[in-house]
Order: structure tokens, then C-alpha cells, then sequence
């Protein structure tokens, strides 16, 4: 818990939850629907 | 113990009368004595070798036997369309939105009260609780006054349609032949439960007979929800009509005419309106009353059901925009042209009305919630902080409501170089609005965590992780939410078009896993102080009345939009409107319309708190219990 709550280890471990997490989100929705969201990527 | 037990008996009693009343209509339809299914069987009976005439469903495509006639075609004149010296549409509109407004509040307002009073029952603290039953005592009893006038507006309603619209009327009760004796028998129905539900609140205020009492609120809300999606299928049919065949001819299955098209986007959409709208309602009377107080004890008391009322409705009010997705969604899978009337050709511009209404709603809350803060202390922490929302706010806002082409003079075009902005115009996409509103709204939730913890200090081992996962999701939400609206202009539109259902995903993670998150680190947590209720800025009270007041001018404005969208049509595709009025009025006109409504219903209830507080000075149920401002609030209070 003490490793936690060091800001820089907290801030870290946070953003990769939260951009991995809205990533998922991002894909998985999208793919759903039948639609690509890496589209301009891969274009 | 003889006493209890028949009064145990007699609550059950009455718990089974309730669930009987809302299983009658289904007992009365099993028969189907009025679909008209006999007839033709009797009239084969006796016309042997008579061919059954068959007709294909508009919708469904199915074939069914026809049961009924077809639509009247109807011609301008004293037969169809009997009229005063005046537009007969006009005054309908009146009395559907009238009888709208109370019967929205009536159904809403049950709905607050079971839900008031299950905290009350579930709250380990009794002064609390008891304070949460009078709550949702107040509540009821507003409710009951305006049911009367809800079923006198209904009264009115049909003699308008009537007298003014009787053959469209003729045909649509055709229609609907048998579930009309459901509809009026759910009716008496809602009429007896809520009736014995107030009257038996004093009776049954303990133990058992408490939650006995609370399961009448369920069966209550049960009924009056059937009977709003019982009226939904109405509108329902009108808009995206099954179950007729081209010439709207009854096919004998009344399932396929009541499950429209529209009909679950409807009944979704109108509750949650309803919810919002009735929260809304409640939170400007305890505004109005919180005003006009004398004593620092009402104050707070009304301070406290303003903030419960306006919680409630915002609750509602978070996810409508989405339902609102989902309704157009199947408004443009249903017909293209009709979705492209709403949101982008005759009636697009009252959809700019209705952002910059929401906007104002979104606003309203966000400005009460900050001055609330204002009541509780150690909030004072996050006081320079909400200039940034300010700045988020506005700029979701600006964005929200940008139109896409403007109206102009030709000078003007010219002078523009067309009818869309050069730069502004860019913001008029549908891409932009979805990355607006979800902006408005992830900040709404963010202004709501921050009053929800203002007064308190988080004492869980892990608190300062929390603290700056909760800062990091909500940054990346932002950046998600904005990032999906920017990408949507490099993509086509086939692809685009799926993009705000990760946008609101992102709104919607914000809200479960941040308001969760939130009350787990919150639960043992350090008080600074207590929340001094009634101790908060007038200012903060005519944001509920300016957040009532919007609600309900969106709901006149939504109503006409969606009726309108019908344009010539009574029936949409099957029976004409060929009377005077089957045009679409002006903007300003249906403004002004609108605001004309939205002040009538404004008086018109004003003059029921009235008639209810006489009932309170009269003859008053309980002794008042402690008001909140009187002793410091518990924790589990917001």
C-alpha cells in the first residue's frame, strides 16, 4: 500500500488503467458495431 | 397482539387488492371480448364460403385477417374537422400538453416517494429516517392534490379531441378498441392504490406493516407505469404505425399495434423525462418555500428536499440525453426522411433550442452544486478549482449549441461566403455535439464527487491513490472523449457514426466506477464539519427554479417537435390530416406556444402548493419531526 501511494508510482499505475481501460473501450465499442477504430491507422 | 395481527391481516389485505386492481386488466382482456376477433368468425358462420379478406402489415409484414376499417379519409369541414373560431390544433396542443405536464408529475412523483421511503425504512438512523418518511410524505401529498387535476386535464383532453377531431379520433379508438377498457381500468386502478397508499401512511408507519406499505409504493409505480406505456403506444402508433395494413385497416393482433417502432425508445425516453421533469418540479417548490421561509428551521428543511429532489432528478437527467440517442437512432432506422425532418431539415433548428435547453439544465445544476458547497466545511478546497469547470462547461456548451448553417439575409451570405461559418461551422457536426454534451456531462459527475466528498477526508490506507486515480481517469476520460470527437473528422461517415457509443461508454465509466470509488473511500470517512443546512445563497434556489423552469419548456419543446415531425399526417402514412392546420408552424410561433404552456402549467401548480398547504394548516398529519438544520447531519445525508 505504501508503494501506492507515492505519487509518481500512483500516477503511473493510473494511467496505464485508464488509458488501457478507454483503449478497450474504444476498440471493443466500436468492433461491436462492425466498425474499425484503428481505420486511419490502418489506412 | 390481536390488534397488531389484524392490523398485519388487514395491511396484507390491502397489499392484495392492490395487486389484484393491477392484474384485473389482465383478467378483463383474457376473454377479448371487444378485439373483434368473434366477429368475423360469427359473420363466417353465417356467410359460408364468403372469402376472409387479408391484409399485409405496414410494419411487421405479416399477414393478418382484417378486423377493422379503414382510415377515414377525411376532408375539411364540419363533419371531420367541427371547429370554434379558432385553430382547433392550437387548442389541442394546449390540452395534451396540460394534461402532459401533470400526468409526467403524477407518475414521477410515486416513483420519488418509494424510493425516499426505502431509505427511510433501510437507514439505521431513526432521526434520519424519520426525517426521509416525512420527506416522502410531503412528496405524495403534493402529488395527490395535482392527480386530480390530472384526470380532469385527461377529461378535457378527450372532449377536445372530440369535439375538434372526432373522426381521427373515431378511427384511432378503432384502433385501439381492445385495450381501451385496460387503459380506463388501470386508471381506477392507479386511483385506488395511491389513495389507500396516503391514506394508509399513518396506519402503517412500523415493522412490518412499514414495508407492507412500501410494497404498495412498488405495485403503485408498477400501474402507473403501465399506464404511460399504454398511452406511449398512442403516439407510438401515430408516428411509426404496425398492426394495419396500407389502408389502416385493424390485422386483429393488438400486440403488433401497442410494439411499435417507437415504442421501447418512447416508453425508455418519457420515463426518464418524466423522472427529471418531476424532480425538477419538487425541487422548485422547496426552492419557492426555502425562499419564502421565515424561520431558520424551515429553511433548512426545505433546503434538504430541494437538494433531494434536484439529486433525484439529475439522476435522471444524466442518462436522457442518451435514451435521446437511441430514439433517433430507431427514428432513422424506421424512416431516414423522418430522422432527417428532425435533425437536420424543417425542424433542425428547434433541436439548436432544445441544446441550448439542456445546456441551461446541465448549467443550473452545475451552479447550484457549487454553491451548495458552500454549506458544508472544508469544500472551500475545491472552491479554486471550479473556475477550470466553469472554462469546460462553456466551452462544451458553445460547442453544444453551435448551429451548422445559419439563417441569414442574402447580404449576409455573401458576405460569409455561404451559409455555413468558415470556422464555426466545423462545429455543427454531430461529431463535435456528441463531444460537447458528454463533455457537459463528465463534468456535471466530476462537480457531483466533489460535493459528495466536500465535508469529508478519506481515512482508507490507500486514500492518496484514490485520490489521484480518480484525477487520472477523469483527465483521460476528457482526453478520450475530445480525442474521439477531434478523430471523427478524419474519418468517413460510416465509421463515424460509431463513435458515440465509446463516447458515452466514457461518460458512463466516469459515473459507475468514479461515484463507486468514491463511496468506498468516503465510507468511515473523517467529518470537518457538518453540512449546515439552509445556510446556502439564494442564488442557489433560483437554480432549481431555473432548472424546473427548463425542464419544462423542454418538454413542451421536445413534445411539439416529435408530434410535428408527423407533418400532414394524423397517422404516418395511413390517414391524412386534411384539415386547415396540416402545416408546420413557425419557430417563433411554437415559442411562443410553448412559453404559453409552460407558464399556465407554472400558475396552474403554483395554485395547487397553495391548495396543499391549506390541507397542512388545517389539519396536520404529524408533529413536524427534527429538521436537518437543527442537528448536525449524518454522514449518509447527501
Amino acid at each position: 500500500m505504501s508503494a501506492l501511494n507515492n505519487p509518481v508510482v500512483a500516477v503511473i499505475i493510473s494511467i496505464i488503467v485508464a488509458v488501457g481501460y478507454f483503449a478497450m473501450v474504444d476498440h471493443y465499442l466500436m468492433d461491436m458495431q462492425g466498425l474499425d477504430f484503428w481505420y486511419l491507422l490502418r489506412g | 397482539m390481536g390488534l397488531v395481527t389484524r392490523k398485519n391481516l388487514l395491511a396484507i389485505m390491502g397489499l392484495c387488492a392492490m395487486v389484484g386492481l393491477l392484474l384485473l386488466p389482465i383478467v378483463m382482456a383474457l376473454p377479448s371480448p371487444a378485439t373483434g376477433e368473434e366477429a368475423p368468425a360469427a359473420d363466417g358462420a353465417k356467410k359460408e364460403g364468403e372469402k376472409v379478406e387479408k391484409g399485409r402489415d405496414v410494419y411487421y409484414k405479416t399477414e393478418g385477417i382484417v378486423s377493422g376499417a379503414p382510415a377515414p379519409k377525411t376532408v375539411d369541414g364540419p363533419r371531420d374537422y367541427p371547429r370554434y373560431n379558432f385553430e382547433s390544433r392550437v387548442l389541442l396542443w394546449f390540452a395534451n400538453q396540460q394534461h402532459l405536464y401533470y400526468g409526467s408529475f403524477v407518475l414521477a412523483v410515486p416513483i420519488f416517494c418509494m424510493i425516499i421511503e426505502f431509505m427511510g425504512v433501510v437507514t439505521k438512523d431513526k432521526a434520519l429516517a424519520k426525517r426521509y418518511d416525512q420527506l416522502a410524505y410531503d412528496f405524495i401529498k403534493i402529488s395527490l392534490t395535482a392527480y386530480s387535476l390530472t384526470a380532469v386535464l385527461g377529461g378535457i383532453l378527450i372532449f377536445t379531441f372530440l369535439t375538434l377531431y372526432p373522426a381521427f379520433f373515431g378511427y384511432l379508438s378503432g384502433i385501439f378498441r381492445p385495450v381501451m377498457h385496460i387503459y380506463a381500468l388501470i386508471f381506477l386502478a392507479e386511483s385506488g392504490t395511491l389513495y389507500i397508499y396516503y391514506y394508509g401512511w399513518d396506519k402503517m408507519k412500523e415493522g412490518f406493516l412499514k414495508w407492507i406499505h412500501l410494497s404498495m409504493s412498488v405495485v403503485l409505480n408498477i400501474i402507473g407505469t403501465l399506464l404511460m406505456f399504454l398511452a406511449n403506444s398512442w403516439i407510438g402508433f401515430m408516428m411509426s404505425p404496425a398492426g394495419v395494413d396500407e389502408q389502416g385497416r385493424f390485422l386483429g393482433n393488438i400486440w403488433h399495434v401497442i410494439h411499435t417502432a417507437l415504442w421501447n425508445p418512447l416508453n425508455l425516453h418519457r420515463i426518464l423525462g418524466n423522472m427529471a421533469f418531476g424532480g425538477g418540479v419538487v425541487a422548485a417548490y422547496a426552492a419557492y418555500k426555502f425562499l419564502a421561509s421565515k424561520t431558520d428551521e424551515d429553511r433548512a428543511h426545505y433546503d434538504w428536499m430541494g437538494y433531494i429532489a434536484m439529486a433525484l432528478g439529475v439522476a435522471f437527467l444524466i442518462p436522457l440525453p442518451f435514451a435521446g440517442y437511441w430514439l433517433m437512432r430507431e427514428v432513422y432506422a424506421y424512416r431516414q426522411q423522418m430522422g432527417i425532418t428532425l435533425m437536420g431539415g424543417l425542424l433542425a433548428w428547434l433541436f439548436i433550442i432544445q441544446a441550448t435547453m439542456i445546456g441551461i439544465l446541465f448549467l443550473s445544476t452545475n451552479y447550484y452544486l457549487w454553491q451548495a458547497m458552500g454549506r458544508m466545511r472544508g469544500a472551500e478546497k475545491y472552491q479554486r478549482y471550479i473556475k477550470y469547470l466553469v472554462f469546460l462547461l462553456a466551452c462544451g456548451y458553445i460547442v453544444f449549441i453551435t448551429p451548422h448553417t445559419m439563417v441569414m439575409t442574402p447580404a449576409e451570405l455573401k458576405a460569409m461566403g455561404g451559409q455555413q461559418h468558415p470556422v464555426l461551422g466545423n462545429y455543427g457536426v454531430m461529431s463535435a455535439k456528441n463531444g460537447g454534451i458528454n463533455v457537459i456531462i463528465t463534468t456535471t459527475i466530476l462537480s457531483f464527487v466533489w460535493y459528495m466528498r466536500g465535508n469529508k477526508v478519506s481515512t482508507v490506507s490507500w486514500a492518496k491513490f484514490g485520490n489521484i486515480f480518480m484525477g487520472v481517469f477523469f483527465a483521460c476520460a476528457y482526453i478520450n472523449i475530445i480525442g474521439l470527437a477531434v478523430y471523427g473528422y478524419y474519418i468517413p461517415a460510416n465509421v463515424r457514426v460509431g463513435l458515440s457509443v465509446p463516447q458515452v461508454a466514457t461518460t458512463l465509466s466516469c459515473l459507475f466506477f468514479m461515484f463507486a470509488l468514491n463511496s468506498v473511500m468516503m465510507k468511515g470517512a473523517k467529518q470537518l464539519g457538518p453540512i449546515e443546512w439552509g445556510k446556502i445563497s439564494a442564488r442557489s434556489q433560483y437554480a432549481l427554479i431555473m432548472l424546473a423552469t427548463a425542464f419544462t419548456w423542454m418538454m413542451g419543446l421536445m413534445g411539439y417537435i416529435r408530434s410535428s415531425v408527423r407533418l400532414f399526417w394524423h397517422v404516418n402514412e395511413i390517414m391524412r390530416d386534411n384539415s386547415p392546420w396540416a402545416y408546420t408552424h413557425t419557430v417563433g410561433f411554437a415559442a411562443n406556444m410553448i412559453s404559453f404552456n409552460v407558464l399556465f402549467f407554472w400558475v396552474s401548480i403554483l395554485f395547487v402548493f397553495w391548495v396543499g398547504s391549506l390541507a397542512t394548516k388545517k389539519a396536520p398529519v404529524e408533529a413536524k419531526v427534527g429538521v436537518p438544520g437543527a442537528v448536525p447531519q449524518p454522514a449518509g445525508s447527501h
